[in-house]
């Protein structure tokens, strides 16, 4: 698609005579200069030619020049100058529009800041202060009046259209159809009058008045208030998409029908695949260990029924992707228990290495979706102080921890008992979503006082580790680092309640709770499906009949981090926390989109990262780049091409820069 | 930057006669968007309501073409097009759909900072002469409600702005920040008067 893209929002350097008078000024000055937004990204323009011409002049009196994308973003062009701030400079050269300079003034406190560039006027209308808005680059303006004319008029806007403003007609004073203030610019209420003859409609003659005080500086001040306060919230960035968990909020947890044929994949976590202990036509009993762990990241899988293993084949994996190795074993419904499953007599007894090889051997993971083993997490390399229990499910849709925390609210705080134990951390804190108020309730019914139950506001992506950790504790996770290099360990409740399950009842993972919701969701609910059970029984199960993936996306997971599945043969495994049904957009997102630098990605990305580079560089394969502007600290939520102007798929660039990377170390 | 309220229902309810074809812009998704009120408004007229598209970015006219191409069936039915976005999208769908009657259902206000970023704390109105250098960095345009610029009117009453006493006084402002850092002198610089056709120039 090609853009008749607009220059927009901008600044230019004061007149010569201007700036030579502001450079008189003793004392050397460092200049910070805004990248621009609202324009084509292209090939950078550093320094910009006619601003080394001019600032050449004055070579003596620079320091440096620092380019900044976004300057009116305090908070990250805050972290950018800090070092400045503290530093002994103290006369800023600004070259930025309005914003960016007033911007660094505040920052900056008590030294100078020099506006060395005026902002571009866009409206060219005297009379309306900001006709220049709307996110394209569009010649559509709105002066943001308050009381919308478009209806009378047609929709072509009198208030921006007309050089006077003129509501009620013309001012008689246009010639051939031009303005008189501008014999440039066409006459708005000719084109309103052809506009409307178009619709078969005349003005209509009621008199109508301005009223300028319709939004008063009161109203403004606290709709901006609040809006910035939601932004700040808990971590810098995120978003708050449509929640939609109302459909499955209060359905119970039911047992899902058990399947005639389960594929269980042999990677069902972060590391390498299990081996296969079993051969084929072996007969195997619920809850038997059927894959053995393989290195020191690994996990083992058990068997979620009984019956027969009839063939160890390659099918289609539903997170890697692709053709991986699975046991495919024939239920016979016997529901024989393998003797292994029985509780442990004096579990409340046993020592720290017991724990975690009960863990290790019950081939507990991570639930939240990254599957990343039980037992490595809980053997962290450095002393911990904090465990955070995450419940904050942050996902649009899913509920799957959310009934967890209701129903077995219990189960879960003898599950934080163990870990804390394994452990042996005094402060236990479990963040909960404002959403969940029930499940905010239950838990703290039961859990004692040393362990805090925290609300948090809404706001995706809240449960991604890092960024809860920022939330909760304040602390900041280093570049590319774990959690447990700041002294803390985030488990999900529903690995917790999975703990639990082993422990006390000596039950391995083989079933996990799955919310099945979205659009043409017959049978939405919260589901305890067992491992292996395959995707087209639930689809059939859950879906109307028939399902035609051409005008719907079908995600493990939920909308905003779900991976799509094309393929209908594929299974559960440890990692599904649901399946959501969207219907596609019209509008098809594409790689080839141009971006417009609106910088919506820099202000949603929860990580402080910079996505549109990753769309640019990766666009030119400039792969080297994309790790510069810290691609690796990525955790793929899905913010940045959520509110994308231009629906560019930023995450594909991200992936493919990340793999790019990784195979670089 | 700017918001959208929904319009009065007395002002609309009249077009609710005929069928209606309605667009519901979810583009700046994060700044302020009555999606609730606009729910129910739709909830409440819905056997007179042919369709709803939700489309993102209402204002990016290649991505609204397709979504009108997808429902033209419908709109070809209606007898009005509601659309429910800043003004910027009303237009956009008027210009793509010439010949139907749209209606916006909401009204526009304007909030401080420009597009694209959220909402700032301080604003810029484009005046075209940047002042400030003589200001400490605080905009006498967009913090005075006069917009002056040769120092304080003299009406302000305990730092408070004499329009609008919610306000601050944006001279006071800029004589403390002046003070602290040092450079009080620069207020009694006298300037130049606005040259307002810099606005049409561009």
């Amino acid at each position: 698609m090609n853009y008749n893209i607009l220059d927009y929002t901008k600044y230019r350097l004061k007149p010569k005579e201007e700036l030579e008078e502001l450079f008189k000024e003793s004392g050397e000055i460092f200049i910070i200069w805004c990248k621009k937004c609202y324009k084509k990204f292209e090939e950078e323009v550093p320094e910009c030619k006619e601003l080394n011409d001019v600032l050449n002049n004055y070579q003596k009196k620079i320091i440096a020049c620092l380019g900044i994308d976004f300057l009116c973003n305090s908070y990250l062009t805050k972290k950018k100058i800090n070092e400045l701030i503290e530093s002994k400079i103290d006369i800023f050269g600004i070259i930025s529009c309005g914003l960016g300079i007033q911007t660094v003034a505040k920052l900056i406190g008590n030294k100078k800041a020099i506006a060395l560039s005026d902002t571009i006027p866009q409206s060219g209308n005297a009379t309306s202060i900001s006709g220049y808005h709307g996110i394209a680059l569009e010649e559509e303006k709105c002066g943001a009046c308050g009381q919308c004319y478009l209806e009378i008029t047609g929709g072509i806007c009198p208030i921006v259209e007309c050089s006077k403003s003129l509501i009620n007609g013309p001012c008689g004073g246009s010639k051939n159809g031009k303005c008189e203030v501008n014999p440039d610019k066409d006459c708005a209420w000719v084109k309103i009058y052809e506009r409307l003859k178009k619709q078969k409609r005349v003005f209509s003659k009621e008199i109508k008045i301005r009223n300028y005080n319709k939004f008063t500086y009161g109203e403004k001040s606290k709709i901006s208030f609040v809006s910035i306060e939601n932004r700040k919230e808990g971590f810098y960035g995120g978003v708050h998409p449509l929640q939609r968990k109302e459909i499955t909020e209060n359905i119970p947890v039911e047992k899902f029908p058990s399947p005639e044929y389960l594929i269980v994949f042999l990677s069902q976590h972060t590391g390498l695949p299990a081996k296969p202990i079993v051969r084929i036509g072996e007969r195997v009993k619920v809850g038997q260990k059927i894959g053995e762990i393989q290195g020191f990241i690994s996990s083992s899988i058990h068997s979620p029924v009984s019956g027969k293993v009839i063939s160890i084949e390659e099918k289609m994996h539903p997170s890697l992707l692709k053709m991986s190795l699975a046991i495919i074993i024939e239920n016979d419904f016997l529901e024989e228990i393998d003797p292994s499953i029985k509780p442990f007599s004096d579990c409340e007894n046993m020592k720290k290495e017991e724990l975690i090889e009960i863990i290790k051997e019950k081939g507990i993971v991570g639930l939240g979706g990254a599957m990343f083993p039980t037992h490595v997490k809980l053997s962290p390399p450095k002393p911990v102080d904090t465990l955070i229990v995450n419940g904050c499910e942050c996902e649009p849709y899913l509920n799957g921890d959310n009934r967890l925390m209701i129903e077995f609210s219990e189960e879960i705080f003898q599950g934080i008992k163990v870990v804390r134990k394994i452990l042996d951390v005094k402060n236990v804190i479990i963040g909960i979503e404002e959403n969940k108020p029930l499940s905010i309730e239950n838990m703290k019914k039961v859990v004692d006082s040393s362990i805090i139950v925290k609300e948090l506001k809404t706001k995706y992506p809240e449960g991604a580790e890092k960024i809860l950790i920022k939330a909760l504790l304040g602390r900041v996770v280093p570049d590319r680092g774990l959690p447990f290099d700041v002294g803390v360990v985030v488990l999900n409740v529903a690995t917790i309640f999975s703990i639990y399950q082993a422990i006390f009842k000596g039950t391995p993972l083989f079933e996990r709770i799955v919310t099945v919701s979205g659009e043409n969701c017959i049978r939405p609910g919260n589901y305890l499906i067992k491992i292996g059970t395959p995707l087209k029984n639930i689809v059939d199960y859950c879906f109307t009949q028939n399902l035609e993936l051409d005008n719907f996306k079908l995600y493990m997971g939920g909308p905003m981090m779900g991976i799509e599945q094309k393929n209908l043969d594929t299974s559960v495994i440890k990692g599904t926390t649901g399946y959501t049904l969207i219907r596609k957009s019209p509008v098809s997102f594409s790689r080839e989109n141009e971006c417009i630098k609106c910088g919506r990605c820099v202000d949603v990305c929860p990580m402080e990262l910079y996505p549109l580079y990753y769309v640019f560089y990766g666009k030119r394969e400039m792969w080297d780049e994309c790790v510069n502007y810290n691609v690796k600290n990525c955790i793929e939520c899905g913010c940045c091409e959520y509110i994308c102007s231009s629906k560019i798929k930023i995450l594909d660039f991200i992936k493919e820069a990340k793999k790019y990377a990784n195979n670089k170390s | 930057m700017l918001i959208t309220k929904v319009k009065e229902l007395k002002e609309i309810e009249k077009f609710f006669n005929g069928k209606t074809y309605i667009f519901k812009c979810f583009g700046c998704k994060e700044v302020y968007f009555p999606e609730e009120e606009i729910t129910g408004l739709i909830n409440e007229k819905k056997d007179k309501i042919l369709g709803v598209a939700r489309v993102d970015y209402l204002c990016r006219k290649d991505f609204s073409k397709l979504y009108i191409e997808k429902n033209i069936s419908y709109i070809e039915k209606a007898d009005f097009i509601f659309v429910f976005s800043c003004g910027v999208g009303v237009q956009t769908v008027s210009k793509l759909i010439e010949n139907k009657i749209v209606i916006p259902g909401c009204d526009t206000y304007y909030l401080n900072g420009f597009q694209g970023l959220n909402v700032l704390e301080c604003d810029c109105q484009q005046c075209g002469e940047c002042y400030l250098n003589y200001t400490g960095g605080i905009c006498p345009i967009t913090s005075c409600s006069k917009g002056l610029l040769n120092g304080a009117c003299g009406g302000s009453k305990n730092g408070k702005c004499e329009v609008n006493s919610e306000m601050d006084c944006g001279w006071i402002l800029i004589y403390e920040k002046l003070k602290k850092i040092g450079k009080l002198d620069v207020i009694k610089k006298y300037i130049k008067p606005r040259n307002y056709e810099l606005y049409e120039k561009f």
